[in-house]
């Protein structure tokens, strides 16, 4: 199983990207270029599409982390660094935290951030591909990557490099966009996800077509049965998922063994 | 038990409580500095109707986490209907209302008892905000007038409290006073007692008749 995709054109070297058909290689740098565009305003655009539940969907992919003093988090995707800022201070001046992201322009507004709040004693910034994690095997105590796993151009590959680096026992949480659970909650997000947030884009970030990608790459992303096998398959035991706001949102947790 | 519930909206509600119990706490320095020395502590909350669990962890500056997830084993489990939390909560009586009431507690209760006690000592100096906000001689005035309209509302309840007993006991005569009430319930335990102790004194009477009569036949 590679990267889902539900188009018909389903040859072993294009993945999606929203949705058109995309050369494999060329996946990567189409992703940055959207969140080169969007990483100023990003959290202003988080706040302003989730009308802010984008925090609590988070708050509990943290409980759920169930995150010690003294551990090792790694947060992929980590962006703007909210997670990670959180982890920080849960694992206290023992452990450590690594904000990890493909995206050096998103690095920099969460390292940036990071610095204002005074949260950076405990966190290292490093840019890496998700697929192929720079750390040692069984090195990690937790891995959490929120609203990134769409926009990995092997989310097989990812799932497997974030097992190797896990340690036995460890954890990965994988918080992102899902398929609604009611058909009429589904129909009024379709409504929402391609009517008013390239609006919204348009007007706050002006950048519609970035927000278009972001809809769209929602849709193709593997429901929540779909991804709960993918991480079985992977390799991780235990698995399981997490609804929110109808099935909006998704938290799977997996566990190495 | 939170499966039924939407976790985002959980989220949501446990963390704007834990945000208004915290901004209380950093008002009352007095009782976050006696919850810094429980740090660690974790409580775990259960009620019943309608089905919820909370966690409440005390962290090491004193303030709470409140969670619907937690993995740990907590110190204390509190399980009970809604009514039962909301009576020991405002129990003058924690420790009484606590063995009397439909709680059922796992674990230690003596870190359950000492966050009602310190709950209920807080002193929330409501007039630094104020002042943070208009200023010190309008922040000041406004605190003295709530702190008046307070203290003349808490003056006013308990003034129809013992107007409303007084009423109860001695103009109307619906009721006994306590003490005399008291009185008759030990008078009627004493008497009970007594009874126990006559039935029991009878019944060995009578095994003693019954064997002596069985030792005399021929």
């Amino acid at each position: 199983m590679t990267d889902q995709g539900h188009s018909k054109d389903t040859g072993a070297d294009t993945t999606d990207f929203g949705f058109q058909r995309v050369k494999r290689e060329e996946k990567a740098s189409l992703v940055r270029g959207v969140f080169d565009s969007v990483a100023a305003r990003y959290d202003l655009m988080n706040d302003l599409m989730s009308a802010g539940v984008h925090r609590l969907w988070k708050r509990f992919t943290i409980e759920l982390s169930a995150v010690r003093p003294g551990q090792t988090v790694l947060d992929i995707a980590g962006g703007t660094g909210d997670l990670a800022e959180r982890f920080s201070r849960l694992v206290g001046p023992q452990g450590q935290v690594i904000l990890a992201d493909i995206n050096a322009s998103m690095l920099e507004v969460g390292r940036d951030r990071l610095i204002d709040r005074g949260a950076l004693s405990n966190i290292e910034v490093v840019q890496c591909d998700a697929q192929y994690l720079p750390f040692p095997d069984n090195s990690i105590d937790c891995i959490t990557i929120a609203f990134g796993l769409r926009n990995v151009t092997d989310k097989d590959l990812a799932l497997r490099s974030m097992l190797r680096v896990l340690r036995p026992g460890g954890r990965l949480l994988v918080l992102e966009f899902s398929k609604p659970t009611n058909e009429l909650l589904g129909k009024a997000y379709d409504a929402y996800s391609f009517k008013l947030l390239p609006f919204m884009g348009r007007v706050v970030a002006n950048d519609a077509e970035s927000y278009r990608y972001l809809a769209e790459s929602i849709r193709k992303h593997p429901d929540q049965e779909t991804l709960l096998g993918m991480m079985e398959d992977a390799g991780f035991m235990d698995c399981q998922y997490h609804n929110m706001t109808g099935g909006i949102v998704a938290v799977h947790r997996g566990i190495k063994a | 038990m939170n499966d039924s519930h939407d976790p985002a909206l959980l989220a949501g509600a446990f963390g704007g409580l834990e945000a208004a119990i915290n901004r209380a706490l950093t008002l009352a320095p007095a009782s976050a500095k006696d919850l810094a020395e429980m740090a660690g502590t974790l409580i775990a909350i259960e009620c019943t109707a309608p089905a919820l669990i909370a966690f409440i962890t005390i962290e090491p500056d004193g303030l709470l986490h409140l969670s619907g997830y937690s993995e740990q084993q907590p110190a204390t489990r509190v399980c009970g209907t809604l009514s039962n939390f909301i009576a020991l909560a405002t129990a003058d009586d924690p420790a009484a209302t606590l063995i009397n009431s439909d709680l059922e507690i796992i674990g230690n209760s003596a870190p359950l008892i000492a966050l009602q006690q310190i709950v209920t000592r807080m002193d929330i100096d409501w007039e630094a905000p104020l002042v943070e906000v208009l200023g010190d001689v309008a922040g000041h005035q406004l605190a003295q007038l709530l702190r008046g309209a307070f203290s003349w509302g808490g003056h006013a309840a308990s003034s129809l409290r013992r107007q409303l007993s007084e009423f109860i006991l001695e103009e109307g005569q619906l009721s006994p006073p306590a003490a005399e009430l008291e009185h008759f319930y030990s008078e009627v335990h004493a008497l009970n007692l007594r009874v126990e102790r006559l039935q029991s004194r009878l019944q060995r009477l009578s095994k003693r008749i019954t064997e002596r009569g069985a030792a005399h036949k021929p």
